[in-house]
């Protein structure tokens, strides 16, 4: 009796799971069919960083400070850089990234001192050996760089323009305190 | 003798050694098991770990507390938000960092959407294990759910890299919190059909009920913490014990069984889901405005010279971190205690004389991960 009520209350349990299954047969698929189908990625997608643009400069403004390749914890971000004639600020001539040993932390992103850093949205990168995954991230801004260094001059007249007339307004200030 | 040989006892013709792992499926991982077996019955078992060992630990005494954020996620791949956290909560309390109420709020809905990532995952491969596939596909469904809401707002799906000393990384919107409450609602309806699906079915009660029974003395000796004490009938959470970050404001019960089988682990982690929603849904409702990284930060972290023990309610169980600080910014060491060690450790006590079988319904219900014991 005992045995015959175990295999009535068994086979009542798995029509129940049946049941289960055979509503969630009718609901539609929820697979996307990704090569087919392309996959939106989010604003705060990681990848490879890049370098971003800044609008008053017409191209980045990587000041070749280091902070991110010491901070960086793979040590996979690589710098150089000059001090261009004429200009306060140095110029990285040289930012590769070893995107094999990159882990995505953003932690490069975090001590930008002039936010030029950024993500790439592409999502779909592959390569057949490690070689293919050192990025220069200059290479994109190669032609602008000449007009760049022009536009920079620029605007570090104009700032010396300004930190002038404020030493001056800060001298004659002064003065008059003295009087 | 080479550890990696098996061993014949010439005495007894009629037990034999098996090997289970290192690649194998139940194992989750690369972690290996010395069976001793008469028949199909298990007299000892043995764990061989450390095929994914990372030396974690000796990585942090090399970089510094900044540099090593990236590596508390990677130590725990399903609970990566919770350890990330608990890494930074870790490190603010050892340096007095105040966090934005934000940030907090933030932090509470992102560590518990991991938790219940991480328990679905777990029951698609326990019930995996157990040769169930369905359900396996439902979890996988609603996991993705979760990454997809995660994804949004920390750009990575599985090892994030998103608190910082004193906050987070980016701001949430109100596109994200109405993504989460959708999901909560969603789900407490979903956790039925699981329940359904799973709990009653007679199979499954058959495989787990009275299998794999941890004895009371147990947990003393291998320091069980987690889902795996609350089924002895333990009321232990850290998140109630000792609240760390603002879990003391929220309202909720820590589920307990008693008779410490696979079942009541199961019972167990189905209960706690429903708590987290309930912690999520309260945090949604409260969210405040403001910052969310503080605004002072230290540039250069350096906790006072001392030693600091800081632990955190993983999926697993209490996972915690031993700072011994001698005030550079470089830790002198950083010990990390994680629950899936311990309950490893606890195996062979549990699986002698226990079936082939059920070797792998323990294992699965333990709720290992291997990069985890390794570390």
């Amino acid at each position: 009796m005992a045995l015959i009520k175990e295999i009535l209350d068994g086979t009542k349990t798995l029509l129940t799971g049946m049941k289960v299954t055979l509503d969630n047969f009718r609901k539609p698929p929820v697979t996307s069919q990704y090569p087919m189908e392309k996959i939106e990625m989010s604003e705060a997608f990681r990848n490879v960083i890049v370098l971003i643009e800044k609008e008053d400069i017409g191209s980045h403004d990587c000041i070749d400070c280091k902070l991110c390749e010491r901070v960086c914890p793979s040590f996979c971000i690589y710098l150089d850089g000059e001090r261009p004639e004429g200009l306060r600020r140095k110029r990285s001539t040289k930012f590769e990234v070893d995107f094999a040993l990159c882990s995505d932390c953003g932690l490069c992103l975090d001590v930008c001192p002039t936010d030029t850093l950024g993500y790439s949205k592409v999502h779909d990168e592959a390569g057949y050996n490690r070689s293919d995954f050192l990025y220069d991230l200059l290479e994109p801004w190669a032609d602008k760089e000449e007009a760049a260094r022009e536009r920079l001059k620029e605007i570090e007249a104009e700032q010396a323009a300004e930190r002038a007339r404020k030493a001056a307004a800060r001298k004659a200030k002064k003065v008059r305190r003295e009087k | 003798m080479n550890r990696f040989e098996v061993e014949q006892d010439p005495k007894s013709r009629d037990t034999y050694y098996l090997n289970m792992g290192p690649q194998h499926p139940s194992t989750h991982g690369v972690m290996r098991i010395k069976l001793h077996l008469d028949g199909e019955r298990i007299i000892s078992a043995e764990p061989i770990i450390g095929y994914g060992h990372r030396a974690h630990e000796k990585m942090a005494e090399n970089r510094d507390y900044i540099q090593f954020l990236p590596n508390p996620s990677r130590v725990d791949y399903l609970g990566g938000m919770i350890y990330n956290v608990g890494y930074c909560q870790a490190v603010e309390r050892a340096m007095d960092i105040e966090v934005p109420e934000r940030a907090e709020y933030i932090r509470i809905v992102c560590n518990e959407l991991n938790r219940i990532s991480s328990h679905l995952l777990w029951l698609g491969t326990f019930l995996m294990d157990l040769g169930a596939f369905t359900p396996f596909l439902y979890a996988f469904d609603d996991r993705e759910k979760i990454l997809d809401i995660l994804d949004r707002i920390t750009g990575s799906r599985l090892t994030y890299c998103y608190a910082r000393f004193g906050g987070v990384i980016l701001d949430i919107d109100d596109v994200f919190l109405d993504n989460v409450s959708n999901f909560c609602t969603y789900f407490v309806e979903r956790l039925k059909e699981y329940e359904k699906l799973v709990i009653g079915n007679v199979i499954f009660r058959e495989r787990t009920i009275g299998v794999g029974i941890f004895a009371p003395d147990l947990a003393q000796k291998y320091a069980i913490t987690g889902p795996c004490l609350r089924a002895m009938g333990h009321e232990n959470d850290v998140r109630k014990d000792e609240p760390y970050g603002i879990y003391d404001r929220f309202d909720f019960d820590v589920p307990t069984q008693t008779e410490g089988d696979c079942f009541a682990r199961t019972l167990v982690r189905m209960e706690e889901m429903r708590q987290s929603i309930r912690i999520i849904e309260q945090a949604v409702s409260d969210m405040p405005n403001g910052l969310f990284l503080a605004a002072r930060v230290p540039r250069r972290i350096r906790p006072p010279e001392g030693d600091y023990y800081f632990c955190v309610e993983s999926p697993r169980g209490s996972f915690g971190m031993y700072i011994a600080s001698d005030g550079s910014d470089i830790p002198f060491r950083l010990k990390l205690r994680t629950p899936s060690f311990s309950h490893i450790s606890a195996m062979p006590a549990v699986m002698a004389s226990t079936m082939l079988a059920d070797a792998v319904a323990i294992l699965g219900s333990i709720d290992i991960v291997v990069p985890e014991i390794d570390r």
